[in-house]
């Protein structure tokens, strides 16, 4: 292992109970690097793309990057990917923590998983060697329980597990790592539960190599010298992600009341990161080798909320939990956060879902008998911890939820579906596109469904990041605008989609410098990649996605913002601007190399080397 | 309308009453308390041949001294802001926001960010008030 990859990948089939390994050759890891990319490579080579996502044809795929267990900040990152049970297109998802790292110890760099265990099981990964056995202990228990059962033995393994959502298959389920850190969208944790399997773990103790180790130290100094000069990296230790929802409310970024209100400092002063810090943050905690420790603990003393002292919420639960359901009470949302962590839920799509219900009960649309006699008035946070559960266990009208909101609003009719905000069948993240038109492209775009973390959309357009070094930026963006969006949302892409790939942490990717990262990058892999390759990859990797998600039949139809993103606010900074949705896609389409159809142009595919592509997808 | 040569105390005086004047600040700002001190680098090819020291001060909602002052005075502010003179004027004309400024590391903060970002609606407020004394910019003259 000289070369930050672990040499080998692991081959696990669920329904022959058998466990094997295969390698990959270098070409094929310069082109697609690692992380998802990699898995997406995988999927189209040797998977059928019409299987169901909730079968066992459908494979769960978890890639690490080159940069996963270096030591290097912020580079714990892991992907996992299938085709999703919540878009029925790619589907992915990436997390910190531990894990990565560790499997990489454990001499793997990815996992791909097939077939379905005929009984619940756990595989665990420990040096050079895998197997499978019983989950007889854990099926039903939550993910907090099952991850002090699995680490019970030795609190040194780390731990990838589903909760009661995953076994149950609710479409927006959650994949946890040692209990605070979350696969959480696209809903492969109900992937997971359709193979019944219950956890992962892994332990290792081989240190991965690199091409240059006294470059790579020279490097590392340089990176922890960035990330201390930082207000950013300050912000996200003192605040947490959280730290967004003041400037957030002065700038048109955050929702509120499921999409319909402008603005509501009231609301920021109460959920905000400082008051998060200062009400009920214990401590900071940090993914594996990260110095930034964004990562929030907490615990909520007393009252109806009481919470014992576990992880906390970020800036998107805050929203979801609080300002897109009207709640005021942060306690209400830590609580929220830990039961959607405990039963294994995406707490974007957990709680936009429930704003969908709460909006749809307000029209008169759901009834209180329809909705099990909850009463769903905006901020009635008792219904909404009664509904978390009832969604986990597919209870009633928790039942209907747990297929999700395009699901949900389809069954209520009526126009229902008005009421929901998603691209692709993905519940949009908490950033208003009308304060941010390259946020409104970068979820139409983005091959996940609408996204905020598949480019670097967000630090370029709301001015968190400069990098002039890469391509022609301005210093401060007009986010109401749509004019020369197109241009940014490309750029991001490619840029912000290596970040995945690399598996370093998107927050990282905003304190250093770019030259930091691709120095890093050299220096573990020995690759020599400059700046132009580095994006063409993140390009390969847009293309590669775009064109699989092509074969699952996405068009020019499905690439369009939400009613709701279209209707104008009639107060706060984002008052009276919607994105350009048509000048936004056809700019985007040129640039990409799309036809006018969405279709990934053959030459496009040529250029950037996806040959295999071409051939499926123009035969 | 008078205009005024930036980094003066004239000038300081000027914003001073603009802000002294604005309701919405009193309003934005009544949580608001102590100084901020401003720290412009030297830049001798901008005509500021030595660094520049201003002093701020603000209690909810009113304003204090405000005064061009020396290196000592500026560090007993409880915020210190420092930036390039090309810096201050892209932010003092608002061709580049504040707070963007601070996140890309073109100004450095030292003090509590924590309470800068709860209170980042005042610090936007006293710079949109800034925008409105007309300045004469050394390198324009």
């Amino acid at each position: 292992m000289q070369n930050g990859y672990a040499g080998k990948f692991l081959q696990v089939d669920l329904t022959g109970g058998v466990c094997s390994s295969f390698t990959i050759q270098e070409e094929r890891l310069k082109k697609f690097i690692g992380g998802s990319s990699l898995a997406a490579s995988l999927y189209l080579e040797r998977f059928n793309l019409d299987a169901d996502p909730l079968s066992a044809e459908n494979p769960l795929m978890l890639m690490n990057g080159p940069l996963v267990g270096s030591g290097f900040p912020g580079s714990s990152r892991f992907a996992m990917a299938a085709k999703s049970p919540q878009t029925g297109i790619w589907g992915e998802a990436a997390c910190g923590g531990n894990f990565g790292p560790e499997l990489k110890r454990a001499g793997y760099d990815g996992i791909v998983i097939t077939g379905k265990s005929p009984h619940p099981v756990i595989l665990s990964i420990t040096n050079n060697s895998a197997e499978i056995s019983s989950a007889a202990n854990c099926w039903g228990k939550d993910i907090y329980e099952t991850t002090d059962i699995l680490k019970a033995p030795d609190k040194n393994i780390k731990v990838l597990a589903i909760g009661p959502a995953g076994e149950n298959r609710v479409i927006f389920s959650a994949i946890a790592n040692d209990k605070a850190h979350f696969i959480g969208r696209t809903g492969l944790g109900a992937v997971m539960g359709s193979k019944n399997l219950k956890a992962i773990t892994a332990r290792g103790n081989q240190a991965p190599g690199k091409a240059n180790e006294e470059k790579y130290k020279e490097i590392f100094k340089a990176a922890i010298a960035e990330i201390k000069n930082s207000a950013f990296a300050e912000s996200l230790h003192l605040m947490g992600s959280d730290a967004a929802m003041d400037l957030g409310m002065m700038t048109g970024d955050v929702p509120i009341k499921n999409w319909t209100v402008g603005e509501d400092f009231e609301l920021s002063a109460k959920l905000s990161g400082p008051t998060l810090t200062e009400t009920y943050l214990t401590k900071a905690h940090a993914c594996s080798n990260c110095p930034v420790a964004c990562k929030r603990v907490v615990a909520v003393k007393d009252g109806p909320f009481r919470t014992e002292e576990g992880p906390g919420p970020e800036y998107e639960t805050c929203c979801t939990f609080g300002t897109m359901i009207m709640n005021h009470d942060l306690a209400a949302v830590i609580k929220a956060n830990e039961l959607c962590n405990r039963y294994g839920m995406d707490t974007i799509s957990a709680g936009a879902t429930i704003a969908v219900v709460m909006e749809l009960y307000e029209k008169g649309i759901i009834s209180l008998e329809a909705a099990d006699h909850l009463d769903l008035a905006w901020g009635n946070m008792e219904a909404v911890m009664a509904l978390l559960g009832k969604i986990a266990r597919r209870e009633g009208f928790g039942d209907i939820l747990a297929r999700g909101s395009v699901s949900a609003a389809t069954h209520f009719g009526a126009g229902a579906l008005d009421s929901v905000a998603h691209v692709k069948g993905l519940d949009l993240p908490m950033h208003d596109p009308r304060g941010f038109h390259g946020m409104g492209l970068a979820y139409m775009m983005s091959n996940r469904g609408a996204c905020h973390l598949q480019h670097a959309a967000m630090g370029m357009e709301q001015g968190m990041v400069s990098w002039p070094q890469l391509f022609e930026m301005k210093e401060d963006y007009d986010g109401k605008t749509s004019q020369g969006k197109a241009q940014l949302v490309f750029d991001s892409e490619n840029y912000g989609i290596l970040g995945n790939s690399l598996s370093l942490c998107h927050y990282l990717l905003y304190c250093l410098k770019p030259e930091t990262v691709r120095d890093a990058f050299n220096a573990i892999t020995g690759f020599n990649f400059g700046f132009k390759d580095l994006l063409a990859c993140g390009a390969r990797d847009w293309t590669l996605k775009r064109g699989i998600n092509n074969l699952l039949g996405i068009t020019v139809k499905d690439d369009v913002l939400p009613k709701k993103i279209l209707t104008v606010l009639t107060e706060g900074a984002a008052e009276g601007s919607v994105p350009d949705m048509q000048l936004l896609r056809n700019e985007y389409y040129a640039i990409r190399g799309l036809t006018t159809e969405g279709i990934v142009s053959k030459e496009k595919l040529l250029e950037l080397g996806l040959p295999e592509l071409k051939e499926k997808l123009h035969p | 309308m008078a205009t005024h040569k930036a980094f003066t105390q004239e000038w300081l005086d000027a914003w001073k009453q603009k802000i002294a004047g604005s309701q919405e600040y009193k309003e934005i700002a009544k949580e608001w308390e102590g100084s901020v001190g401003l720290i412009c680098n030297a830049d001798p090819s901008k005509n500021i041949p030595n660094p520049v020291y201003l002093f701020t001060d603000y209690w909810h909602g009113d304003v204090r001294d405000f005064l061009v002052c020396d290196e000592t005075k500026v560090q007993t502010a409880k915020f210190i802001m420092t930036g390039d003179y090309a810096r201050w004027k892209q932010v003092a004309k608002k061709e580049l926001d504040a707070t963007k400024a601070l996140m890309q590391g073109k100004l450095k903060l030292k003090g509590d960010l924590t309470y800068v970002v709860r209170n980042v609606k005042t610090i936007n407020k006293v710079i949109d008030l800034l925008t409105e004394v007309q300045t004469v910019w050394p390198d324009d003259v």
